[in-house]
């Protein structure tokens, strides 16, 4: 028994408007993230 | 408040839903009415996610709490883009290919019509008492700070809110969210502008920041493990992760706005704007916070920020010997902070370190002070005391230019309006949707629909009004009704999870296991001392694990669904 297939396929999305597909989107989207956490973690070091 | 200030204020609270009904006149159909017909642009539906998601008290209480706290709140959002990332890929493209108007609809399509109305009903219990809290909530702050009468003030939002939600539906809710998010990014902008100019001749831009970051005011991230601090990099990552999963992608009042995209690409947009902005929008808030920190490091701030809190105090004996305290543990904290100054221009690092303990030293002397006279009050009155909504407005009222004190007061209304309305839209699109054309009136007109719709969206604004105007009844209650989002909505992210991930799970495992899923989290809360946050990650878990035992038990059941 598998439990992890997806009921609805969402792998055929249209492309985004940019970067040309999704997964660069979202590793733009997880990078900022990142360079976020980083930059307000040097800023509290920084600072305190 | 001065003439000015009104008419800012007035301009700021009534042009906004104007232009939003302008922008989104002629819903003709029940879709242009819920859906807004398909048609909304990315940028719209990003900025009504964040504006339906920014209540009042967002603006009110981050600041405060980064005067009292620091920066470090800006880790319960570090979980949002995580989830934005997850849902985009997910819960988007599963509703908007089902083609539904709803979160739960789409949950018959897959499980069965009771577990819709399962569902429907908890989001309806659940949302119903927010909304009446969102209007509330500012009411009750304007009453201390201003005066005027809370009930007046719930009736007014409510009166605004209702009209322009019901005659606009979903277009108008987005098109006004647009611009009160403008208008509230400006009104921070020009905020910590504010903040910043009325700093004393000599202190600067870099000054403040050095005298904020050494108490520990802009303390941002902490990477340390621990399950009993609230703020950490890990429990943002997990907790708030969670939490935001649950809410972007089984709330009904966020699900709606990315239903309205003119294609999934641009719903999936939408999200990840969202996603990339809310982090550095909160960092921001939080920031204006720590300024007006500084701020009051050169001018003296009352013990305790709410007015009537300070009036019982100052009645009591020994009120003299405390004020006495606090005023001079914060003119000792303001001349360190002014060494500290001298010694930065001239470049003294031995009289920079000198003074930097000292003002450290101050400011737990001020911290202790202020203890005291919180003590004071708890002692005559008992329970909590938590004065952090009233620090922002006390200095904006105080201190603000004439005309920007009514366009931050007009944008806090406004946030009150902005999550109030997507609420209402949302209530009444479950309402009529998933339980009157489901169960009660399924071969109607699409005419017949959109009359019904505005009914329930005026429906559900008077039952916002009415419940706002007992909320203060409810006295500790109100804190109890806050946390009730993280009873239901751990249920609904399981029973979803369930949906998207486990193929084999039908409809019965499904609705029991939402059952079984709450009762765990009562257990939680009933037998143990885990904190509520913990409940969404637990809720969801036990859905997931009793969909999936109760799905295996029936497959072994001769004649059962599998």
């Amino acid at each position: 028994m598998r439990f992890i297939e997806p009921v609805v396929e969402v792998r055929n999305c249209e492309p985004p408007p940019i970067l040309g597909r999704w997964r660069n989107i979202n590793l733009l989207v997880l990078g900022w993230l990142a360079f976020l956490i980083v930059l307000f973690y040097a800023f509290t070091r920084y600072f305190s | 408040m001065h003439l000015a200030d009104w008419i800012t204020m007035i301009l700021t609270v009534l042009l906004i839903p104007c232009f939003g009904l302008w922008k989104g006149r002629g819903s003709k159909t029940t879709d242009d009415y819920l859906r807004a017909g398909k048609s909304m642009p990315w940028y719209a539906m990003g900025l009504s996610i964040m504006a339906t998601q920014a209540s009042a008290v967002t603006f009110i209480a981050t600041t405060g709490q980064a005067y009292v706290d620091g920066m470090r709140f800006v880790q319960f959002y570090f979980g949002l883009p995580v989830a934005m990332v997850i849902l985009s890929a997910t819960a988007v493209p599963i509703f908007h290919r089902a083609g539904v108007y709803t979160a739960y609809e789409y949950l018959e399509k897959r499980f069965d019509a009771r577990t819709r109305a399962l569902a429907a009903t908890v989001f309806l219990i659940q949302r119903g008492m927010a909304v009446g809290l969102s209007m509330y909530a500012p009411a009750i702050v304007m009453s201390v700070i201003f005066g005027w009468p809370d009930r007046i003030t719930t009736l007014v939002i409510g009166i605004i809110c209702v009209v322009y939600t019901t005659k606009g539906g979903i277009p108008a809710v987005t098109w006004t969210d647009v611009m009160q998010m403008s208008v509230i990014f400006a009104g921070l902008i020009l905020g910590l502008v504010t903040v910043v100019s009325l700093l004393p001749h000599g202190v600067g831009f870099a000054d403040a920041v050095y005298l904020a970051g050494t108490v520990g005011k802009l303390n941002a991230v902490d990477l340390k493990f621990d399950p009993n601090n609230r703020y950490n990099l890990w429990s943002g990552l997990i907790g708030g992760g969670f939490l935001a999963l649950g809410y972007f992608g089984c709330d009904q009042s966020q699900v709606q706005r990315y239903l309205t995209g003119k294609s999934e690409a641009q719903s999936r947009l939408s999200l990840l704007f969202n996603a990339m902005a809310k982090v550095p929008m909160q960092f921001f808030i939080l920031f204006v916070g720590a300024m007006v920190f500084v701020f009051y490091l050169f001018a003296q701030p009352p013990m305790l920020f709410e007015k009537d809190a300070m009036a019982v105090v100052s009645n009591q004996p020994g009120y003299a010997a405390v004020q006495a305290g606090f005023d001079k543990a914060w003119e000792r904290r303001k001349h360190a902070a002014e060494l500290i100054d001298a010694a930065r221009k001239r470049d003294d690092s031995a009289a920079l370190a000198r003074s930097t303990a000292e003002y450290r030293a101050a400011q737990t002397d001020v911290d202790a002070a202020r203890k005291v006279g919180i003590d004071l009050y708890k002692k005559v009155r008992g329970g909590d005391f938590n004065d952090t909504n009233y620090i922002f407005l006390t200095f904006v009222t105080k201190y603000f230019p004439l005309g920007i004190v009514g366009l931050v007061i007009g944008v806090i209304f406004t946030a009150a309006m902005s999550s109030s309305s997507g609420e209402l839209n949302s209530l009444a699109t479950v309402s009529v949707v998933d339980l009157y054309r489901r169960h009660f009136k399924p071969e109607a007109s699409d005419t017949h629909y959109l009359m019904v719709s505005r009914i329930f969206t005026a429906i559900w604004g008077a039952w916002a009004v009415v419940f706002a105007q007992y909320a203060k009844q409810l006295g500790s209650l109100v804190e109890a009704v806050n946390q009730i989002g993280s009873f239901f909505y751990p249920v609904l992210l399981g029973v979803f999870i369930l949906a998207f991930f486990f193929r084999r799970v039908g409809g019965t495992a499904a609705f029991w296991a939402m059952l079984l899923g709450e009762a765990t989290i009562v257990a939680c809360a009933t037998f143990t001392k885990v904190a509520f946050l913990w409940y969404n990650v637990i809720g969801a878990v036990a859905v997931v694990v009793f969909g999936v035992l109760l799905s295996l038990a029936q497959r072994d059941a001769p004649g059962q669904e599998a």
